[in-house]
């Protein structure tokens, strides 16, 4: 009985571990941008199929058509006619860089096979590159419009990632290989060792974007941005490279999340909708705003799931989905929802 | 040559318009007060130059360089900087994070935060305190000083001193004071017409969107006009209260 509850302890640690990267990227989005993507769950899709093409030394087509978006918008930017001869040349040469390292690590990865890290890290710029990419094609066209109209743009966005899915990798499910084979035997409980890196990535990962918000110009300037948009303008901070960045972020953080559960469950297209709406679930325990609150969230949406999943396996999303009711009203209660943002 | 030119300038809000064919030009070096009641259009007016309200007519040229079309942060960088009337400070983070934020473009580098701080003392004691724990004077002066760790060249203030006490009133004038004599070109938005004029060169009377007055401080501080709008007459208390300001 014991070596039961701890089992599924560990498991809801892991599933939660999992959904935190998942409900970092939704807050960081949501309050930056006023986008609740129902979306992000797609980035882990992509994630982790990017992950095994870029391991099994297939040239990744997403990469192609990152670094080609990423140039459309360069010659747009450039095209700027208020731009002076210097500004033009910064432009140019940083777009230069980011497709650059976007084609360098794929190609790497491809000249490389079986390098895990070099996998990683490919499909990770990919990934955060899309973000940012998706940002200026679908939320900065209508960044002033209101939060109901960026939610249907984000579903619009869904359908298509789904799509972009099944048209390059099918819907034959991959496996992809652990960073570590294995496990340890952690006193009556048998953990994976690809348990304990989940929730170690997590963790670094969080760690990570704490100091990056607190301790940098930048960082900082994209917490201004979420708490007050006229006066992050007013400062001369450019809030769609703010939008852009927290679309990076959190789309960097929910590959992560995918080509690390991916050994798991085998990396397939349909994998990251359900991980997107549990990281919803928990990030709406903290209004999609307050990362402490969204914290407990995870760790109640994965033990939640593992105990669920052991009592009525059946029902084990229908339970998840189900929390979202009593915290919508929980949250109702304690603070009215105009009372959010600024 | 003027530093800043508007000429034919329409700003409106839906189907409204607020500011109509207005002109307007501030030399280098001149601090200029642009002076009217509630509603008139003046906040209005600097949301327009700052591309926070995209003009629909009209231009906007800083020496000779067209500001049209540029987003806000686009006009931060050209050395445009506004402090907002509702001062849009970031009132959970910090007050040293609130100026560094300021200096975002420079990368905020110490000795302008060392030059806000000893401007204003008092964001000093209060530097790890978060904005929105700060007085409403305190929080002007945080405005205030954010703007300028942008490095300006144009200073645009709209109404620093509303509901703030006497003493901080002068506090900041004195800062207004300091700041242009050391060369800042300055747009200063005003309802309180005496406290604006003490600080001008010149100013302009805006109404309903139009400018109906221009002239030099001592021109307007003697315009029967000005005087029966803004400084007497139905206005008595707001006088009253002026004299206490100024004096």
């Amino acid at each position: 009985m014991l070596d039961t509850l701890l089992f599924l302890i560990a498991d809801g640690v892991t599933n939660g571990a999992v959904y935190g990267l998942l409900a970092l990227s939704l807050i960081v989005i949501y309050t930056v941008t006023r986008v609740v993507n129902i979306a992000q769950g797609e980035y882990v899709t992509l994630g982790a199929l990017s992950f095994a093409s870029a391991l099994s030394g297939t040239f990744s087509v997403l990469s192609a058509i990152v670094a080609g978006g990423l140039a459309a918008f360069a010659l747009k930017d450039i095209a700027d006619r208020h731009l002076t001869g210097a500004m033009r040349i910064r432009i140019v040469l940083s777009r230069a860089l980011w497709i650059f390292i976007v084609l360098a690590t794929a190609w790497l990865a491809n000249l490389l096979p079986g390098s895990y890290w070099l996998a990683v890290l490919a499909s990770l710029v990919a990934i955060a590159s899309l973000g940012a990419l998706i940002y200026r094609l679908t939320v900065e066209p209508v960044s002033g419009a209101s939060p109901i109209v960026l939610l249907i743009v984000s579903v619009g966005v869904y359908m298509v990632l789904h799509g972009t899915a099944v048209l390059i990798w099918g819907a034959e499910p991959r496996s992809v290989p652990p960073v570590v084979e294995g496990g340890v035997q952690l006193g009556p409980v048998f953990v994976t060792y690809q348990s304990l890196w989940i929730c170690g990535a997590s963790l670094v990962a969080m760690i990570a974007l704490y100091l990056f918000s607190e301790r940098t110009l930048t960082g900082q300037a994209l917490q201004a941005t979420a708490v007050n948009r006229t006066g992050a303008q007013l400062c001369g901070i450019p809030v769609g490279v703010a939008g852009q960045l927290s679309f990076a972020i959190g789309a960097g953080f929910s590959a992560l999340s995918g080509l690390l559960l991916a050994p798991l469950i085998t990396a397939n297209y349909d994998m990251g909708l359900p991980i997107g709406l549990k990281g919803f679930v928990a990030a709406a325990l903290g209004g999609i705003v307050e990362y402490p609150t969204a914290l407990v969230g995870v760790l109640l949406v994965g033990l939640t799931e593992s105990f669920s999943a052991y009592q009525v396996s059946a029902y084990r999303d229908v339970v998840v989905y189900l929390m979202v009711i009593p915290i919508l009203l929980w949250r109702n209660a304690v603070r009215p929802p105009e009372t959010h943002g600024n | 040559m003027p530093d800043l030119c508007i000429s034919g300038l329409n700003v409106g809000y839906g189907r409204a318009t607020v500011i109509e064919s207005l002109d307007l030009d501030v030399k280098s070096g001149e601090l200029v007060t642009v002076l009217g009641a509630n509603g008139a259009g003046k906040s209005t007016l600097l949301n327009g130059i700052m591309g926070l309200r995209p003009p629909r007519a009209g231009s906007v040229t800083l020496d000779g360089v067209d500001l049209a079309g540029l987003r806000p942060e686009q006009l931060v960088a050209r050395g445009v900087v506004l402090v907002p009337e509702r001062r849009e400070l970031f009132g959970s983070l910090p007050v040293e994070v609130n100026l560094r934020l300021g200096g975002y473009r420079t990368g905020a580098p110490a000795k302008s935060l060392e030059r806000i701080y000893g401007l204003f003392p008092i964001l000093a004691e209060r530097r790890r305190q978060k904005a929105a724990t700060l007085s409403g004077g305190e929080q002007q002066m945080l405005a205030v000083g954010r703007a300028l760790m942008a490095e300006p060249r144009l200073l645009m203030l709209d109404e620093p001193s509303i509901g703030l006490a006497p003493l901080i009133v002068q506090e900041i004038l004195r800062v207004i004071g300091q700041l242009k004599s050391e060369g800042l070109t300055i747009i200063l938005v005003e309802q309180n017409a005496r406290l604006a004029l003490s600080v001008a060169d010149r100013g302009y009377v805006l109404e309903v969107g139009r400018i109906v007055l221009e002239g030099s401080s001592a021109e307007l501080s003697a315009d029967p006009r000005l005087s029966q709008a803004y400084l007497g007459g139905a206005a008595d208390y707001a006088a009253a209260r002026d004299q206490v300001y100024v004096d």
